[in-house]
This record gives C-alpha cells, structure tokens and sequence, in this order.
C-alpha cells in the first residue's frame, strides 16, 4: 500500500488507521490457536482411518474365525463315557459327556489341615477357608473339596503337591448348542440320569450304547425356527409360542421349538414356565385352523362337495350363545368361500350337515382324540367334550370346545396333504428310504382339494403374508381366543398358522403359534394370526427350504397352476354350472 | 479503499453462491450415498424395494435441501443456532416423557410424514450451538474455566437425555463431538486430563447403570466366542463374511452370509460387512478411501474459513461424520463393542440420511460465506 499524496486533501481528513479493528485482532488470534488444533485433530482421524484399514486387511485376508471352527469340527472322541451322545441329522453334536476330575480329600492323611485350607483357598477363589478347614480337619476319611475341575485347575492342584487330595473320574453332561433344542433333547440331572425330553425318553438306550443317537431335527432349520418365533413375540409383546416343522411324507420332525426356553446345562435355574413345552404338552383351543379338518371330514365324508353352498346370511343362535363371522358376508357361500373367508357360519352347517357322530369318528381317525405319540415324554391328552352332542359339534367345527397340542394339529395337517396317510410323528432320523406305514384316514381326492383350498387362503385369504414367493405355501390362519375362567378374554389371543409347502407336491408341515400377542401400529392394532403368525411362516419358509433341499418353482408354470388353482365360482355361477 | 471512498459491496447473487457451492463434495457424498444403493440392491435380492429405491428417493430429496442449507447465509445460522438447540432439546425431553408411558427404547416422534429421532438431531443442534457459544470468546476467554461451565451444560443436557433412552451410542457420540469441538477452541489441555481422571474413576460406578443388554455387549467384545449363538453371532458372522469375502469378494449379490440371512441387520448397521463380502478388500478399501477425502475435504474447508463460528461449524459436523463412520466400522470389525450407530449415507434410514446432508449442508454454508467476517458479537466486519 504506497501512500498516495493527494494535494486536494482537506485538513479535517484523517487517514483510516492501518492497523485492523481490536476486535479483528481478537478474532485473529482466536483463529489462528485453532489452526494448530485442527491438525491435530486431521493426525488423529489419520492414524484412526490406518487402523481400521489394517484391521480390515486382517479380516479379510487373514480368516482367523473360519479355522478356528473348522478345527472344531475335528476333535477327536478318544475317552470312553457311559453314555451315548445325542446328535442331530447332520451329526452335530446336541448333548455330549465330558470326563472331568473331581477333587476330594482323606483328611486323615492330611497332616496340615490349616495350611491345605489356605493354599486351597487361594488356588479356588470360590472356596471359604474356614469351610475347607472345617471339612479338612474333620475325622471322616471322605470329605468332597470342588467337583468337575478343568483341566487346567487340575494342574493347579497336582502342582501343589499336597499328599491326601486325590481326583475322581466323574462324568458331566453337557450341551454345546444350549436352549436351542432344549426341549427336544431335554436334560439331565446331577447323577446324569435322563429327566425330561429325549434324554428321558430314551434314558436306558443312551446309558447301554455306544453308538450316537441320531435326531431328525436339524440344528439349522431349528435356529431359523427360534429366530423368527423369538421376533413374532418381541414384535408383538407376547407370553411365549412354538414353532414345528414336519415331513410329510415319513413324520420326522426337521424342528420343533418352543418359547420362552432354558439352558439345560443349567435346568436347576430355570423357571417351570421356561422348561414347559408348548408344542407336546401345551392343549389349547385352536381355532379356525381346525375348520381344515372339518372342511376335510364334510368333503371326504360326500356331505360336502366344493360346489355346495351354505347360508350365511344371518348368524346362528343356540341357546343364549350366537355364532357369527368375522368378516361376514351375508350370503351364501361355496365350501372354498367358507374357507377362504373362515366362515364359522358355513362350518357349523357342514358340520350338522356330516353329523356328530361322523365328526366324532373322523376326530378319532386323525389321533385326535388320544395324546400324541412321540419320543418325549412330555405330552398331553386332549380334552375332549363328553358327552360329544350336537353343540359340541358347531363349536369344534371352528375349533372350539376341545383343546390338543400344536403337535396334533402338525401331525394331522400332514395327513391332510400328503394323500390322506396319517403317520407317527417322529423325532428320530428314519432311515433313507424307509417309509413308515400308515393309515389312509382320507381320500387322495380329498387330499388334492384340502391343498387347492389351503393355497387358496394364501393367494387370495387371511394368510397371505405367508406367501414366499416360488414355494406355493398354503395354509390356514386361526385366531382363537383363550378361555378365561367361564367365558372366553377377548385380549387373550392365540394366533396360529398352520400350513405346508409346496403346495403342488407337498414336503413340509409349518407351524407357527403365538401366545398372547398384541397388536402394533405397523398392524393397525390387529394381533389376528393372519397379521402375527402367517408373516413368521413367510419369513421361516425361503430361509429353511433351501436347508431342506426344496426348490422354488415357477409358480405360473402351466402344470403348477393345474395342480394348485381351484374354481371360484360365486354363488350365482354355481346355480348355473350345477345345473 | 484508502483513497477514502467506502464502497458498497454487493452481495453475491443466489447463482453466484451456487456456483461457488463445492460441487466436487456434492459429487464425493453421491458416489458414497451410490454404493449404499448398490448395495441395498443385492440386499434385497436383486430389487429396487424395499430399500434401495426408497434410499434413492431420500437422497434425492436431501440433497435438494443441503443446497439450500448450504445457500442460506452463515450469519444466519449463527443467529439460529440457539433456537435450533432450543426446539431440539424440547423434542428430546418430549420423547423422554412420553417413552416413560410407553416401555423400553423410546426414540422417535411420529410426525406423519417421517418418524423423527430427536437424538439425532441434537448433533447437529448441539455443533451449532457450541460454535455460537465460542464464537464469542477469544483464546484468552477460553483459558478462564468458568467459561466452560455454560457449554459443558450444553453437551451433557441432552447427553444424560439421550443416555436415559436407553442410547448409549449416540450419548458417546455426543460427547466425543463436544469433547472435539471443546479441544478444536483452545481449551488447555490439563483440562482433559482432569476430566479423563474423573471419568476413569467414576467408570465402575456407570458400570453399575448399565442395563443389561449393554453389559453383555460390552461382555461379549472381550470374548465373542463365549456366546456364539447369543449376543456375539453378530460379530462372529460379520467376521465370517469379511473373511470369506478375501481380496475382490465373492461378487455382487453372491454374498452368502447376507443373502442366507445369517448377518444379522444387513441393511443398517452391518451394511458394511455385506457390501466388503460382495466386493472383497478392495470394495471396503475403495468406500474407506471415499470417506478419507470427504473429510479432508472438511478439514481443508475448516483451514480456509475466516470466521470462527464457520471454522468450529465445518469442524464439528466433519468429526460427527468422522464419528458415524469409524463407530460403525470398527463395530462391524469387532474393534469395539456392538453399538447401534449407522453408517452415514450408506445404510438405509432417513432421519441418519437428513441429518448427514443438513450438516454437510451447513459446511457448505461456510465454504460459501468463507470470507464474511464477523466479531465476537455477530457484527459482520466488512459490510
């Protein structure tokens, strides 16, 4: 800046002064203590921004995780044990026995009771001493000190070198997987006697053999089965549900879990509630899911066929009670409206129209009427009406007035689409191509309609959240509410889908039940099965099919849509076309 | 000028500030935002919903407002910065009241349109009004430690708030960014040590307020195989699927480990982990690299800005950023404890989106008005 001499300027003018504002320097200063900050800061994301790219390099070149599980899977079974593993259809290991030493003293060859206290008690932080002095200076020859040491605590005391500590071969069972399949393979208590589940079941097989004993539930599917159940119940603020997979064509069950669960490493500290299997022991009204064998009783019985209509113009009353629908209609309706709506109108009347006593038989046919078979021991008995009268009859016909286990709807609902053969379930791997025999308890033509209409409830009905696209899923949704003391609560929900896949050759019964849900501002409040159940089975079947070996197919594949689709015709059409 | 005749300056013409925006910086957030959407893609098995399409759109409309955040005067903000922290802590405590009617992590307002989370909010609230705040003290003021008390109160308000939720990941980041922002200013260093101490000491008794969940995690980091079906599968499958992705990954939508389900949150918070499964070490490498030049990007502008508040605003959101993005990674490498934090503009989630673009917008707003100069009390000094 050279100073210009302006001969014209006036005397009164001063010049501006040179130096900034105080204010400006101020903030000059300020500014530049930041600047040195800054860089700091700039090193610091620096040295951060290296770190993370080494440790990505790490991760992704060097695979520590993949190892370590492989040399897992490789250790070797060289101690002999007294009783045989349980392991699921792949071989891995459920519930195994580890040889551990148990350490105990003959406090008569003690010779310092106080100094083997104390050197104890250092060694095992969770012993007293004055405990261990007690028991070490009493003048039995036996005293236990710490049962089931590592290997290494072992170590530890061997290098104490005190003379009369001995060891004691004990055996310890143990569960790797924890509650995953905690119902099925069960537990065992102290003295590894079998005290619930398969361990129970089959408590002298495993105390005599060598061999593993070989589930048919497999630890993959049954992970998927407890993940998604877990997140239908956190979803819905629910008290607990189960969840069962199925094959239809032999029994075996691929999954069967129930919620909430146990560790049965450590059976002692969990609640009777947790140990409770829902899915064998638990009876509860079912619902509509039950107007499936109704439906399938009516048709295989010529009572119905699935051009027959019914009135469901108005509700029914019997007595002071009044039976209507959920969503009515106020017409007549064909079997596969009254399916596909779940009329309970239109399931009353084809039950009167089959009568009791054919209702009666069919219920007895399916194994209805008696507690399931299966290898735990842990089931239930239905409770069935007696006497079995015509009212009876309308209430089972939707599913109330007689309770049984999840597993028997599972097990029915198979025989409902495999061709109409009832089978055992099982929860031992059959052999490969062993088929169990059956009995017939419907026909193949019933069969083929019940997996026309159960598809028809998800592409058009109340299951349709169930759908997973290429696996043609069919099933039927059942919201049933529970009794509470004389009558029945309202709030107190049980949503169930029960259904199967792929409905063109079916392969596997689904089953997902959820106790007690409540509805969510994403389900507009509804905690009706259709809204809770049918999503689970939609999330549960794409994940397990491809364990399972099922292949998506191509749903609008002519011969696909020849064995699933069902005529719709409404009522009107029905008139003309019978005519 | 010192021929005596004070000129007017113009102001810039609204064109003339867009083309000053820094456009290569809206060009480095896009490429970013687009391996989100790539990513989301696969996620999805090969389909533009549920996430990638709705993600596209968000960006969209988030970007339309970043410029216009950015063309709005900085003495504005400055003006606004109070308010702004103002309404936002009033939502917070909103929250607070109405998830102790409701159970458990209550973290959103409905707002019809979008669901709001506060907390997240709050960063941005809380860089701007910090920069306020020392905008008005010189490096002397800063020395005087009752100086510190007024800002302090203005990190560890809405802190605590957020921590009640229960947030312990955005508490964190909350704090780490006013710690930035405190050390960014000039504040001795002796001060940290002290607080470090403290907090040092006081850490066995926070461990006695965590909940549970928070513990196990914290559990589960020191020894993830301990429970690998429980809380450490998270960091187990991330691991795997790093690990099988190898060097150029397994190739797009060829992810196993996130198309078979067994990642857990693969579209938020372990997007990451899907996106260097699908595109091996060289994919993860390539989007670290686009972060490492959108904050220098941030630090270049936080040099060149001439006004103390731009410097502290541009500053500050960059450590956010900064935060967001090692939290998550780190997270996903199993360096620290799982925490909930996203990773900004890659994961889906529009409140995480909104507040990343608003505050980048702001830096922006700074770059822009980089030359205006204003006082310790907001008077600008070359108009």
């Amino acid at each position: 800046m050279t100073p210009i001499k302006n001969p014209c300027r006036p005397r009164h003018f001063k010049p501006a002064p040179c130096a900034p504002l105080p204010v400006d320097e101020k903030t000059q200063r300020t500014l530049e203590a930041g600047r040195s900050r800054l860089f700091v800061i700039g090193g610091l994301f620096a040295a951060v921004f290296g770190v993370i790219a080494l440790r990505l390099v790490d991760v992704t070149l060097f695979r520590p995780e993949e190892s370590r599980l492989a040399q897992a899977h490789l250790a070797p079974r060289a101690v002999e044990v007294s009783r045989a593993d349980i392991v699921d259809r792949n071989g891995t290991i459920l519930a195994t026995t580890l040889v551990t030493p148990s350490l105990y003293a003959n406090p008569k060859l003690i010779t310092d009771p106080a100094g083997t206290a104390r050197r104890l008690a250092a060694a095992f932080p969770d012993l007293l001493e004055g405990e261990l002095y007690a028991k070490l200076a009493s003048n039995k020859s036996f005293v236990w000190v710490k049962r089931h040491l590592t290997p290494r605590e072992q170590q530890t005391v061997l290098e104490l070198g005190i003379p009369g500590l001995e060891f004691q071969r004990e055996e310890r069972r143990v569960y790797p997987h924890g509650p995953l399949a905690a119902h099925v393979v069960g537990y065992t208590g102290i003295d590894n006697k079998g005290l619930a589940g398969i361990e129970r079941g089959f408590d002298e097989v495993l105390s005599q053999s060598k061999e593993p004993l070989q589930l048919s539930i497999d630890l993959r599917v049954q992970h998927v089965l407890r993940e998604e159940l877990q997140r239908s119940i956190d979803e819905f603020s629910a008290i607990g549900g189960t969840a069962i997979v199925m094959d239809v064509r032999n029994g075996e069950i691929a999954g069967l879990v129930s919620l909430p669960d146990f560790d049965p490493n450590r059976p002692g500290t969990a609640t009777p509630e947790r140990i409770f299997n829902r899915a064998t022991l638990g009876v509860y009204e079912m619902g509509s899911t039950f107007k499936l064998f109704n439906t399938a009783m009516a048709l295989d019985a010529g009572a119905s066929r699935l051009t027959s209509s019914y009135d469901a113009t108005k509700p029914i009353r019997v007595g002071r009670f009044t039976i209507d629908d959920y969503h009515p209609k106020r017409r007549w309706l064909t079997v596969p409206e009254i399916f596909k709506y779940s009329s309970n109108i239109g399931s009353v009347k084809m039950a009167l129209e089959a009568g009791v006593e054919r209702q009666k038989e069919f219920f007895r046919r399916i194994g209805f009427l008696g507690a399931p078979t299966i290898e735990i021991p842990e089931t239930a008995a239905p409770l069935v009406p007696s006497p079995w009268r015509e009212v009876n009859a309308m209430t089972i016909s939707f599913g109330y007035g007689m309770s049984v286990t999840p597993m028997h709807l599972v097990d029915g609902t198979a025989a409902m689409v495999n061709g109409g053969i009832l089978r055992q379930p099982t929860l031992l791997k059959r052999p490969d191509d062993y088929l169990p025999s059956g009995q017939q308890v419907i026909s193949p033509r019933t069969s083929d309609a019940m997996r026309r209409l159960l598809r028809l409830v998800v592409e058009q009905g109340t299951g349709s959240y169930a759908n997973a696209p290429g696996y043609l899923v069919g099933g039927k949704t059942g919201t049933a509410e529970k009794a509470s003391g004389k009558g029945y609560a309202r709030k107190a929900l049980l949503s169930s889908f029960v259904g199967a896949f792929p409905m063109n050759e079916p392969r596997y019964v689904v089953l997902v039940m959820v106790d007690e849900p409540h509805g969510t501002k994403k389900t507009f409040g509804y905690a009706t099965a259709g809204w809770v159940a049918a999503p689970a089975v939609g999330r549960i079947v794409p994940r397990i099919a491809p364990l399972l070996g099922v292949s998506p197919v191509d749903e609008a594949a002519p011969e696909i849509r020849r064995a699933v689709a069902i005529d719709m015709p409404g009522p009107q059409v029905n008139k003309v076309a019978s005519n | 000028m010192s021929i005596g005749i004070e000129i007017e300056r113009p102001r810039p013409s609204l064109l003339a500030k867009l083309g000053s925006i820094s456009w290569p910086l809206v060009l480095l957030l896009t490429l970013i935002a687009a391996c989100g959407f790539v990513t989301l893609y696969s996620a999805a098995g090969g389909s533009l919903s549920p996430w990638a399409g709705r993600q596209m759109m968000r960006y969209a409309v988030a970007v339309v407002m970043m410029i216009c955040v950015a063309l709005v005067d900085i003495r504005t903000w400055r003006k606004l910065a109070y308010p702004i922290y103002g309404v936002t802590f009033l939502l917070l405590v909103a929250v607070e009241i109405r998830g102790e009617i409701g159970m458990g992590a209550q973290r959103w307002i409905d707002l019809g349109v979008i669901q709001l989370q506060p907390s997240e909010l709050m960063k941005i609230a809380l860089i701007l009004a910090l920069a306020r705040y020392f905008h008005g003290l010189s490096y002397e003021d800063v020395g005087k430690p009752w100086r510190l008390v007024p800002p302090a109160f203005l990190v560890l308000a809405p802190a605590v708030l957020v921590l009640k939720q229960p947030d312990l990941g955005t508490a964190g980041k909350l704090m780490m960014c006013g710690g930035a922002i405190f050390f960014l200013v000039g504040v001795r260093i002796w001060k940290f040590a002290v607080l470090f101490v403290g907090f040092a000491a006081a850490l066995p008794f926070a461990w006695n307020h965590l909940r549970d969940y928070q513990k196990n995690r914290v559990y589960t980091f020191l020894d993830p195989e301990s429970d690998p079906l429980g809380t450490g599968y998270h960091i187990i499958q991330s691991k795997i699927a790093l690990g099988s992705g190898g060097i150029f990954g397994k190739g797009y939508m060829q992810g196993s480990q996130a198309h078979l389900n067994f990642l857990p949150e693969k579209q938020t918070d372990f997007i990451f982990t899907m996106l260097a499964e699908e595109w091996g070490l060289v994919g993860g490498l390539f989007v670290l690299g686009l972060y490492t030049l959108v904050f220098i990007y941030g630090l270049a502008i936080a040099l060149r800005v001439r006004n103390h508040f731009g410097r502290i605003l541009a500053m500050g959101i960059t450590v956010n950023f900064f935060l967001y993005m090692f939290i998550n990674t780190a997270m996903v490498m199993g360096l620290i404890p799982v925490v909930g934090v996203p990773l900004a503009l890659v994961s889906y989630g529009g409140t995480a989106m909104l507040t990343v673009l608003f505050g980048w917008g702001l830096v922006m707003s700074a770059w822009v008005h980089r030359d205006v100069r204003i006082g310790l009390r907001g008077e600008s000094l070359d108009d």
